[in-house]
């Protein structure tokens, strides 16, 4: 079919009447594509910030199709030059698709009642894409039979369909990325106004009026375009699956707290710190053990743990003079100190009397510190880069075996056994290498998995069989018999020969990335 | 990262402009215009040696002092020799420096970042055979005692910390200098037979008993199996044994630049081995780790940290000080009781006198040679043969490093093909993690023969070079210039000297070393052919012995 028009138009001037309906069936084709694209973009980004893709992509669909009708209803009121109409609708397409996907990334933090942005973006897109075909069907009447315009025009449609379904998962989103595409398909709509205006001699008269229009609003689309990069940076932490409710980029990482119906959660660079649904869990097999090691402990040092929720553990001992935290993040700390729903979750523990927050670096402090200390709880980050691994080194560990009492207790957080196995027995043969006595063990934290924890001693012998009498009321994971099942290691988490780690072989930064890899990706 | 209240005003900006017109844009642009990049040439040192060139009228002494030995040169061999004479009792001396600081190729600075070299930034972790070596090492903490069979248990602080070495190759950052990436298997093949033959030669022992490759280098054995190598170029030496890989050559172009700041082409054989070879340190850590011997120790300062050390290690008290910067030996005159030596206080623009007993010059063979002219002219005749490497040195302070694939930021970040050899992380040893950092880039400048090269570098102004430094760190990390705040620049005219074939087992090196009439002395890692801190350690000691021996005959040198 194209082919049968193309040597008019090759030998044909632009001007020529019989060009148009080929011009514009092509346009058919491309606005086709470029409004499916718009929908799935509006799914995909609905999919990707809210989370549930069934129900977005579901009920985004519904609402562009729906808007697509009440388009084609309107279409009958316009009325006079319809080829000055096409031509604003194909820049109002292009302006309001091409920048739905930059618009709905940025505003997503800002505004209360996202859906409501959402779907009438997808609203007005829907009735603006709704208004060309039947827009162009008009245009094309008279120039065909009725059965040779509908077919034609619903051919290409279809066609421009099936290609936009299959390029956007193939290629625009992998190549190009969501921002990077709705403003491509929005410039691809200015061009069918561009061509519609400049080849044909009916628009003459209002040429010149449009041409400022056309030059703002491709340079609009241009300026999105080469600034995705940065619109994306702003909005990659938003890849969660919950409801963003805070974000704050401090000088040394994203803060980034979610919530759904029945949880809320932390993000520290993208990964999640705790869920508040069993984050207990997590703090009490941190503490409890620790404490039940060394009873008579009067003063404690945190290393990380700038949420309190492991110094809300330790308060739970009156026995307890003084607990000193070292976070490196006053951002983090002072969120945990101020923010009334945080506060309710960490019990006020940062702002006790007895409780101490330090912001510094916890390598520097414990390389300086001369205090002494029954309990040191370690509560770093996994060891996911070269800069952490450091601080779960035999360097690091021979500074905190300096700042140990005669009778101290060292915890350390150790990350999955089940997951990055040679990782946490790294841990544990790290400490054991600087003369430590350890007690590896684990708990079940259902939004972690299995999790482990590694306690040492200098000089006392650590045994997991408790007399239990000194366990706080009130708790909800950590009782005697769970006490005494912590210690037991599945074949599946076995302790397995591993090398030490060392800052001069971060072998555990090596481990994790080989046992976490799989899993990233 | 900006935040994105910025990106919004910024786009606003962005879209005013747009819609304003041009006189608008220029507004936008004159208020994001980048911020300048803070930075100075340093050399300054360079002007005051030169005044040694002749032609300079230099005042008349003030005042005379009368020593038992006088140093001039502050570098590590002099400094190495002031703290032996000091242990042996021979506290009578004087150091003068003609810098405003002690360091030579050791100097160092420092900003609110980070501690950074000048020059040196590494030691390999030593042979446990180079005893006073490691007894320098036990002062200064970095090793911390002995293990069982003697073995040296390292401060896991100073050894260089994971991860020690990446190279950008094929636009991708691999682990390791040596190139793996797209290397086909001809090429690996050929690499693996270098890295055996470098073992056997570890191993290797000539007919004397004594190693092939020693350090210090004095310490090789004199077998002429080996020694041969020393008549031929180390390019010569690969082409005759088959070793043409690309991949292969250009590590080994790399390793020779690296040290002795000149091509395989430029030195020998045996000297571009022994690079190789010599390397066998071994040790423990504190927590009973191994240390090998492709470990090394660094600290952000670079060598700057085993130079305050040796400095330290004698006192001087600030009444009576025994070393003097800003101080320049220019006249060395044969004496009655010894040598009369007159230095100008640069700062003070006055003359002193010195009557030493002895005199040890720790000077490059550039001030060697001036100071001797009128005296010995044959050893100024030495001291032209001397290849003497420039070097370009930056220290940049980023606010981060736009990272492409691969390996994280290591301490040693090498580009395959570049024209500089790379970049250290001077504050990779920091325990703590910040996103700021001091690199620093070193450019040994070895595409002109070494006189016209060190002219043409003296030529260039700061701007130029800042725009060659960004270039070649935009090579590494493309777009990282916006992220640049700082950019210091030093020329090192006279680096260091290179091992031309000839140089280091040749007859006039040897001579080079013998002191004159038991008065002066001489001692310079110039006078091993081989710019290493651990051969101007030991040159600083040999001389000192050389000393004792002369003033107290009686004594067994120690």
């Amino acid at each position: 079919m194209v082919s049968e028009e193309q040597p008019r138009s090759a030998r044909g001037n632009a001007s020529r009447p019989d060009l148009l309906p080929v011009l514009l069936l092509v346009s058919v084709f491309v606005i086709a594509t470029c409004g499916l694209i718009y929908e799935l973009i509006a799914g995909t980004l609905a999919s990707y910030l809210l989370g549930d893709s069934v129900t977005q992509f579901s009920t985004i669909i519904g609402t562009y199709l729906f808007a697509m009708g009440i388009g084609s209803w309107l279409s009958k009121y316009l009325d006079g030059a319809l080829l000055k109409w096409f031509i604003r609708i194909e820049i109002l397409v292009g302006l309001v698709g091409g920048w739905s996907a930059p618009l709905l990334f940025v505003l997503f933090e800002y505004v209360q009642s996202f859906r409501v942005v959402l779907y009438a973006l997808v609203g007005l897109t829907g009735i603006l894409v709704g208004l060309e075909i039947p827009l162009l069907m008009r245009i094309l009447e008279g120039r065909y039979a009725f059965k040779d315009l509908v077919s034609r025009v619903f051919t290409f449609d279809y066609i421009g369909a099936l290609l936009a379904s299959l390029i956007f998962p193939l290629v625009l989103v992998p190549q190009l990325g969501l921002v990077r595409t709705s403003l491509f398909f929005g410039l691809l709509n200015l061009a069918v106004a561009a061509v519609v205006l400049y080849r044909f001699q009916d628009t003459r008269p209002y040429r010149r009026s449009f041409t400022l229009t056309m030059i703002v609003a491709s340079m609009l689309m241009l300026a999105g375009f080469l600034g995705a990069d940065r619109i994306m940076t702003y909005t990659e932490s938003l890849a969660f699956q919950d409801k963003v409710i805070y974000s704050k980029t401090t000088q040394y990482q994203r803060i980034v707290l979610t919530r759904n119906a029945r949880e809320w959660r932390l993000f520290l660079n993208g990964n999640l710190q705790f869920s508040s649904a069993d984050e207990y869990r997590y703090h009490e097999a941190l503490i409890h053990p620790a404490m039940q090691q060394n009873p008579a402990a009067r003063r404690v040092l945190v290393l990380g743990g700038g949420d309190g929720l492991a110094v809300r553990e330790l308060l739970k001992y009156p026995q307890l003079d003084a607990i000193r935290l070292v976070d490196l993040d006053p951002g983090m700390t002072q969120l945990f100190q101020q923010n009334e729903m945080l506060l309710a979750l960490n019990q006020r523990s940062l702002l006790a009397p007895k409780v101490q927050v330090l912001n510094t670096d916890a390598f520097l402090f414990v390389r300086q510190d001369t205090s002494r200390y029954d309990l040191i709880v370690v509560d770093f980050p996994d060891p996911a880069n070269y800069s952490i691994g450091k601080l779960y080194s035999t360097a690091f560990y021979s500074e905190l075996d300096k700042l140990l009492s005669a009778n101290g207790v060292v915890v350390v957080q150790s990350t999955s056994p089940y997951v990055a196995r040679r990782s946490f027995w790294c841990i544990a043969h790290t400490l054991e290498a600087v003369g430590f006595q350890t007690m590896p063990y684990h708990a079940y934290v259902p939004s972690f998995g299995e999790w482990g924890y590694v306690l040492a001693s200098r000089n006392r012998p650590l045994t997991s069989v408790h007399r239990a009498v000194r366990l706080p009321t009130g708790l909800r994971y950590i009782n005697a018999r769970t006490l005494a099942d912590l210690t037991h290691f599945p074949t599946d988490m076995a302790e397995l020969p591993t090398d030490i780690n060392r800052l001069n072989n971060q072998a555990l930064v090596r481990y994790f990335d080989d046992d976490w890899g799989p899993y990233s990706h | 990262m900006p935040t994105r209240r910025f990106f919004l005003h910024q786009t606003g900006l962005g879209l005013a402009g747009l819609l304003a017109g041009p006189w608008a844009l220029e507004s936008c642009r004159s208020t994001t215009a980048p911020i300048p990049i803070k930075g100075q040439l340093r050399g300054a040192n360079q002007a005051v040696g030169h005044l040694l060139r002749g032609g300079t009228a230099f005042p008349a002494p003030t005042h005379e002092q009368h020593l038992d030995v006088l140093i001039i040169g502050g570098g590590i061999a002099g400094l190495s020799a002031r703290r032996w004479l000091h242990r042996q009792g021979l506290s009578n001396t004087l150091l003068v420096e003609l810098d405003e600081q002690t360091g030579g190729n050791s100097s160092h600075g420092q900003n609110a970042v980070s501690a950074y070299p000048w020059g040196a930034h590494y030691l390999p972790v030593p042979d446990p055979r180079n005893t006073e070596l490691i007894d320098f090492l036990r002062e200064v903490g970095t090793i911390t005692g002995l293990a069982d069979q003697g073995q040296p248990i390292y401060n896991e602080y100073h050894l260089c910390h994971d991860p020690q070495e990446r190279l950008l190759i094929d636009g991708h950052w691999q682990e390791g200098l040596v190139p793996e990436r797209g290397v086909p298997a001809s090429d690996r093949a050929q690499l693996a037979r270098f890295f055996a033959l470098i073992d056997t030669l570890k191993q290797a022992t000539g007919q004397d008993g004594r190693d092939a490759f020693a350090i210090p280098l004095d310490r090789s054995s004199a077998d002429p199996t080996f020694r041969a190598l020393d008549t031929i170029s180390f390019a010569d030496y690969l082409d005759q044994h088959g070793y043409t890989s690309p991949y292969l050559r250009w590590y080994l172009s790399y390793a020779c630049r690296d040290d002795y700041g000149a091509t395989p082409e430029t030195v020998s054989a045996w000297a571009g081995l022994h690079y190789f070879a010599a390397r066998k340190g071994k040790g423990r850590t504190q927590t009973g780790g191994l240390v090998a011997a492709s470990d090394v120790l660094t600290w952000p300062q670079g060598n700057g940290f085993l130079l305050d050390h040796l400095r330290q290690s004698v006192d001087s008290p600030p009444e009576q000080p025994n070393l003097l910067t800003h101080h320049l030996a220019h006249a060395i005159q044969p004496h009655e009781h010894g040598v009369r030596v007159l230095c100008y206080n640069v700062a003070a623009k006055r003359t002193i006198a010195i009557q030493a007993k002895a005199v040890l010059l720790a000077t490059p063979q550039v001030v060697t040679k001036s100071l001797l002219r009128p005296l010995a002219p044959d050893r100024a005749a030495f001291a032209d043969q001397v290849h003497s490497a420039p070097w370009l040195v930056a220290n940049l302070t980023v606010n981060s490093l736009p990272q492409g694939g691969g390996m994280p930021l290591c301490w040693d970040n090498v580009g395959y093909n570049t024209a500089s050899v790379g970049y250290i992380t001077a504050n990779h040893q920091d325990v703590s993690d910040q996103p700021k950092r001091v690199i620093t880039l070193y450019w040994p400048l070895t595409d002109a023969p070494p006189h016209e090269a060190r002219q043409r570098a003296y030529r260039l102004t700061y701007a130029d070079w800042v725009h060659r430094v960004l270039t070649e760190l935009e090579a590494l990390h493309p777009g990282v210039t916006p992220s640049v705040e700082q950019i210091d620049v030093q020329v090192w005219g006279h680096g260091m000297v290179a091992p031309t074939p000839g140089f280091v087992w040749g007859e006039a090196r040897q001579q080079a070393m013998r002191s004159i009439g038991n008065q002066l002395f001489f001692a310079h890692s110039d006078l091993s052919g081989i710019s290493l801190f651990e051969e101007a350690f030991y040159q600083g000691i040999r001389a000192a012995r050389e000393i004792i021996q002369a003033l107290h005959p009686s004594t067994h040198p120690v």
